[in-house]
């Protein structure tokens, strides 16, 4: 009677490639984090549908350790993107590529 | 280790390593304190050094006096491999300290003679500071010749052999920079080298079948071994005998490796005297004797050694009495008498070989280190009469027979003794040489009647080019002014002088026949077949034989004047050719070099220096290194700074790895 | 059931008092506002403390145990590796005190501890949650850490293309942590192990979960293809901080790598040891290829680590005790030499001001204590004995070729040789080369010297005296491999 677990699995999937798609392609960094929060909450879609099929709270609790950890990478990132931002004025992520070789 | 093992015996059975250990320590303190010793103390230090080792050979001997077994000494563990098991023990029997007291006794003799000897030589060449490299290496030497005779496993032997010609090589070369075109000093020291390797080379295949086929490299072990393993290897034993006999070759000069030691008459004369005549070049006679359980399981390998020894001794004979040079006619006298030893170790007479070797080395040093007197007393002349005259004539060479005469007068006391050193050499009863070649001689006529033969007319020779060599030297009116000139040596060096010249005289009495003192003390180490009997016919056809020699030279040299010296020798003219061939060694040194040689100093340098090396392996290196750079400047070029492409390739490379996984 | 808080608090005496550690320098720089260069070393010092007390009283049982709830494993492995983050986290905070930029800032050793703690966590972690809690604890406070200088735009820039990167490999990872999830129902590390052997799991699927979860412990060591960040992250970030990124993170990742392969894919062994073989291989030559090619020393060592990478991970492909206690002994000797080589480069860059190597030259004239430091450290990188890497290079083949993998050895041999051209090349300039500056001398602070003789020290011991450190790494490995309960 619910939805089998293999739609969530696609759409987790589907959400997953969007964001690497969004990761790869975008030159704007907010939109890359946009991107990477997407990846993460694909692997949280599937940790939730596991919980409830297998009727443990375990994927739950992950989802949660997940999230936190999620908002403290971005944070990190937007305070790093501020301190280039001051210099080079510019969030586009093909300017930052002074180190190479 | 050392001071634990306490000997049942005799407590001063331990006291052996200290013949190892007094001369490098003398060593060391002429290395580090040398310069502050100044030069005749660094020699005195030297001379102290050799002469405690002797004292503790003469405390070896008597305390063996009175138990006369072999004793070992361990010392410690040195190799532990597997099945291979070396342990650095020093063996203390009466064939070691026999020769422990030979190269301690007369080494030390001679230490004291190269107090002055090189005092002199360092003056006349110009670098006073040499001196104490000199008796560094001469007591390494010491050090290294005590290593080999106190062994007790072939390895540390081979230790001690490839020392003695390491110090052979650094004292021939001692004036490297002096010598024929400025470096021929350094290539008869290289020459030396080389062709001991050739020699070494035979020995390690030895050492290797040794331990291959007996598994030890002991000597007790290695002897039973062999018994047991006799019977049914026959080729083996054979094949190992064969191959230490290229390694006596080498070390003792026999051919065809004898090349050497001519050549290394280029080093100061005490080295000729110590290294080349008394000591090192006898360690291939030891080596025979020490094995003699080997040698008496393969007879086919002990004819063979026999007809080198004969066939060397006959050969260096006849070029002796063409040479011109004082210390070649020792040299090839040298020779010609290890061949005698070889001979007669090889025949299995243990006892008549090991009494030759001290005789010969009594009498050989004692001329050596008298002809370096004489030359001593050319060079000071020699210098004299450069500077007083002021005339531009060329300095003459010293050591030239045709530019001396008449010494007898100018140094009488080294006349003297020569003519001792000289008559011993000869044969002539009852001085040390008669009795040990004339064991020899007997021993080879129950032997073998063509090499008794061969070597009776070596003895004919060698007192004929002797007798030739005093008149030569002494006799007659001086040819140069140097020799006008030459004045008698100093006290250091003529005190060793009278020391060996007495040996000389009474060195017969090691061993008389009937008496036979070193035969039994002998005995007790090495087996070996019944006493040779002392056989009047013999001794009195040797001793005919001698006289007749030097009376031939007295008719050819004493007798007539020998003012036209210079221009030919009297013999030339009745030997012609054959005279032309002597005085030139055969050619065989011309031989070895086209033959061997000169080919090899092509291939080494056209084809595998330059070819091989230089233009193939090089140029691949070079390639390669190049290739490399290109590979990698391709690769750098996707590190291009946009976190975009590296993020690409991540997911390429997971793609890529993904397929991979899958098709397997 | 009673749960023990004391004994539980006790086995992870590290972490409680890495915790402490922290709060202290929070609140010390919260007040000591004009002497904050004495946090450098109150944090030195707690580390110590730490570091000594963790070697007497926390040694682990023989056999591994499951603790806090299943959550930690308590092991050789992970006390091993934690002796390792320690000690590498102390000599840090040495090297920091030398640098004036950073040393000033009480952040600094706040993220630095932080991280050690998640480090921590990371050796011992037998769970996935907390595996992955602890990558990330490691991780963020490094972000921080490499665009610290804020006002150095490469010091940022480097940090952003270090979290971007991360972050990357991080959700991919845990994505293949969820398939693993999804296939077990739980997500300790050993019951995860369990189901999967018995439950009716598809193998493609499990292949593919470990493709992923590689993917995040592969960019963690910097194997290639996961390597892009380290040569920007190494160049743009201060010294001090790169030298921490080299080795004790690259040994975390190790530490993790070891147990995951090990622990919850044991059925999958040919396939992993193939893929980690394939990983080794490319590391060792892209890194040593394009390190051929680097002028900048910085950049340099960060392609020389990317195939020390390679190296460790022969080790970590033999799939052996021999293999992993190789790999702990490597990296082991690794920490020492890679921070060593960092605290010279930092002492050189700051003197002359340029992280060239042709600035390196005249130095042997200039400062020869540094210059053979250099030696032994380069020397050590090339895998020259007496030195640690040699210890760690032999342990790390001879295993390769104890499970038949010779041409895997092989190719870590001809490495070392093209390898060995330019380390040899930075000491040709060293030591050949001349420059003017050759009279000034170079200053070295305390902090920085006493770090550097510690590290050079230690090379060579690790290098003769192998018993000691190698009895150890075998242990852990035999343990590792171990299942518990």
């Amino acid at each position: 009677m619910g939805i089998p677990v293999s739609y969530y699995l696609v759409l987790s999937a589907i959400m997953f490639v969007i964001g690497i798609l969004g990761v790869l392609l975008r030159r704007n960094a907010l939109v890359t984090f946009m991107s990477l929060e997407m990846m993460f909450n694909a692997a949280n879609l599937i940790f939730v549908t596991f919980a409830a099929y297998y009727r443990v709270l375990t994927g739950q609790i992950f989802v949660f350790f997940v999230m936190t950890v999620a908002a403290a990478e971005v944070a990190v990132g937007l305070a790093l993107m501020v301190a280039i931002f001051r210099t080079k004025h510019s969030i586009d992520l093909d300017q930052m590529s002074s180190l190479k070789g | 280790m050392i001071f634990l093992e306490k000997n049942i015996a005799d407590p001063l059975l331990n006291l052996a390593p200290l013949v190892i250990l007094f001369p490098l320590l003398g060593l060391a303190i002429n290395l580090l304190l040398g310069r502050r010793l100044g030069e005749k103390g660094a020699g005195v230090v030297a001379s102290l050094a050799s002469g405690s080792s002797f004292v503790i050979s003469l405390l070896l001997t008597l305390s063996l006096q009175a138990h006369p077994q072999a004793f070992t000494l361990p010392l410690f563990q040195w190799i532990s491999i597997g099945s291979l098991s070396v342990s650095w023990d020093m063996r203390v029997d009466t064939l070691s300290t026999t020769m422990m007291l030979v190269v301690s006794g007369v080494g030390t003799l001679i230490h004291v003679y190269a107090i002055g000897y090189m005092y002199n030589d360092v003056h006349h060449q110009g670098d006073v500071g040499r001196y104490r490299r000199f008796f560094v290496f001469f007591n390494l030497f010491i050090a290294a010749m005590m290593l080999l005779v106190s062994a007790n496993n072939y390895l540390v032997l081979f230790v001690g052999w490839e020392g003695v010609g390491l110090c052979s090589y650094l004292l021939i070369g001692f004036w490297f920079e002096k010598g024929k075109d400025g470096i021929g000093n350094a290539r008869a020291a290289q020459k030396a080298f080389v062709v001991n390797r050739i020699g070494d080379f035979g020995l390690l295949i030895a050492l290797f079948m040794m331990f291959w086929w007996f598994g030890s490299l002991e000597f007790e072990r290695v002897f039973n071994a062999a018994r047991s393993l006799a019977p049914a290897q026959q080729g083996v034993l054979l094949a190992m005998t064969l191959f230490m006999l290229m390694g006596v070759a080498g070390k003792s000069a026999q051919l065809p490796l004898y090349v050497w030691l001519p050549d290394a008459m280029a080093g100061p004369t005490p080295v000729s005297a110590l290294i080349h005549a008394a000591t090192m070049v006898t360690a291939g006679v030891y080596l025979i004797a020490r094995s003699q359980p080997l040698f008496a399981l393969a007879p086919a390998a002990q004819g063979v050694i026999c007809w080198v020894g004969a066939l060397t001794a006959l050969l260096a004979a006849t070029i002796a009495v063409g040479q011109m040079d004082i210390k070649k006619v020792l040299a090839y006298s040298t020779i010609s008498q290890l061949g005698f030893m070889v001979a007669a170790v090889g025949m299995g007479a243990i006892t008549a070989g090991m009494f030759h070797l001290i005789t010969h080395a009594f009498f050989k040093a004692l001329l050596f280190l008298a002809a370096g007197s004489v030359i001593m007393g050319m060079e000071g002349a020699n210098t004299v009469a450069h500077h007083h005259a002021g005339n531009p004539e060329e300095e003459i060479d010293p050591q030239d027979m045709r530019n001396m005469g008449g010494l007898q007068k100018r140094m009488p006391l080294t006349y003297g003794v020569y003519l001792v050193g000289a008559l011993a050499l000869a044969g002539i009863a009852p001085l040390a040489g008669f009795f040990s070649k004339d064991e020899i001689l007997v021993s080879l006529w129950d032997y073998s009647l063509p090499i008794f033969l061969l070597l009776l007319l070596t003895s004919f020779l060698t007192a004929f080019y002797m007798g030739r060599q005093v008149l030569m030297v002494f006799a007659g009116k001086a040819r140069s002014q140097a020799a006008q000139q030459a004045s008698e040596s100093p006290k250091v060096i003529t005190i060793p002088l009278l020391i060996l010249a007495v040996l000389s005289l009474l060195g017969g009495l090691i061993n008389l026949p009937g008496v036979a003192t070193l035969e039994k003390w002998l005995e007790h180490t090495v087996a070996m077949p019944e006493a040779g009997h002392f056989s009047p016919a013999i001794a009195l056809s040797s001793t005919l034989l001698a006289l007749l020699g030097l009376a031939l030279a007295w008719v050819l040299y004493g007798y007539r004047s020998l003012a036209k010296l210079q221009q030919s020798d009297p013999l030339a003219n009745y030997l012609g050719v054959i005279f032309h061939a002597v005085q030139n060694q055969w050619w065989i040194d011309s031989l070895y070099q086209r033959v061997f040689v000169i080919p090899y100093r092509y291939i080494s340098h056209e084809v595998l220096a330059q070819w091989f090396d230089q233009e193939t392996i090089d140029t691949m290196a070079h390639d390669l290194g190049r290739w490399n750079q290109w590979f990698a400047r391709v690769l750098s070029y996707l590190q291009n700074g946009f976190v975009r492409t590296y993020g690409l390739v991540v997911l390429l490379g997971v793609v890529v790895m993904l397929a991979f996984l899958a098709t397997r | 059931m009673m749960i023990d808080v004391g004994r539980m608090m006790l086995e992870i005496l590290p972490e409680i008092g890495l915790l402490i550690l922290i709060g202290v320098v929070l609140v010390l720089d919260l007040f000591w506002r004009k002497s904050r260069k004495k946090l450098g070393w109150v944090s030195f010092a707690g580390l110590l403390l730490i570091f000594v007390l963790t070697l007497v009283f926390v040694q682990p049982a023989r056999l591994p145990q499951l603790t806090w709830g299943g959550m930690i494993s308590l092991d050789m492995t992970g006390y091993i590796f934690r002796m390792i983050f320690i000690a590498g986290a102390a000599l840090t905070v040495l090297y920091a005190i030398a640098n004036d930029s950073l040393a000033g800032r009480g952040e600094f050793y706040l993220l630095l501890l932080t991280s050690t703690l998640g480090m921590c966590f990371m050796a011992s972690a037998a769970d996935l949650i907390m595996l992955f809690l602890a990558i990330e604890t490691t991780t963020v406070p490094l972000f921080v850490l490499a665009g610290f200088l804020t006002r150095d735009q490469k010091s940022v820039e480097s940090g952003i293309k270090y979290l971007l990167f991360a972050a990357m490999t991080s959700a991919v990872m845990l994505y293949g942590f969820t398939w693993l999830y999804g296939f077990s129902g739980t997500t300790q590390l050993y019951q995860i192990a369990e189901r999967l052997k018995y439950g009716f799991v598809p193998q493609a699927a499990v292949v593919a979960a470990m493709m992923l979860v590689l993917v995040g412990f592969g960019f963690k060591i910097s194997a290639v293809p996961f390597h892009f960040w380290a040569p920007d992250v190494y160049d743009g970030a201060p010294y001090p901080v790169a030298g921490f990124l080299s080795t004790a993170s690259k040994a975390a990742g190790f530490a993790v790598l070891a147990r995951a392969l090990f622990v919850i894919f044991p059925l999958q062994t040919e396939t992993w040891t193939l893929i980690v073989a394939l990983l080794s291989t490319a590391s060792m030559f892209v890194g040593n290829l394009l390190a051929l090619a680097q002028k900048n020393i910085k950049r340099l060592l960060a392609y020389s680590s990317i195939a020390q990478a390679g190296y460790i991970l022969i080790g970590v492909a033999a799939d052996s005790p021999l293999g992993t206690s190789g790999v702990i002994y490597y990296l082991s000797a690794y920490l020492l030499t890679n921070l060593a080589a960092f605290g010279i480069v930092a002492l050189v860059g700051r003197a002359v001001g340029s992280d060239e190597i042709s600035a390196y030259a005249g130095l042997s004239r200039r400062s020869p204590a540094l210059a053979l430091a250099m030696l032994v450290v380069m020397l050590s990188l090339g895998g020259i004995p007496p030195f640690a890497g040699f210890i760690g290079k032999l342990l790390v083949f001879a295993a390769a070729i104890e499970r038949g993998l010779i041409w895997l050895a092989i190719l870590g041999v001809i490495n070392t040789i093209v390898a060995l051209f330019y380390y040899l090349t930075v000491l040709k300039v060293i030591y050949l080369y001349r420059s003017e500056e050759e009279d000034k001398p170079l200053a070295v602070s305390s902090a920085a010297g006493t770090a550097l003789v510690i590290c050079i020290v230690g090379i060579i011991a690790l290098g003769v005296v192998i018993a000691p450190l190698y009895g150890w790494s075998t242990d852990a490995a035999a343990t590792l491999l171990f299942l518990p309960r």
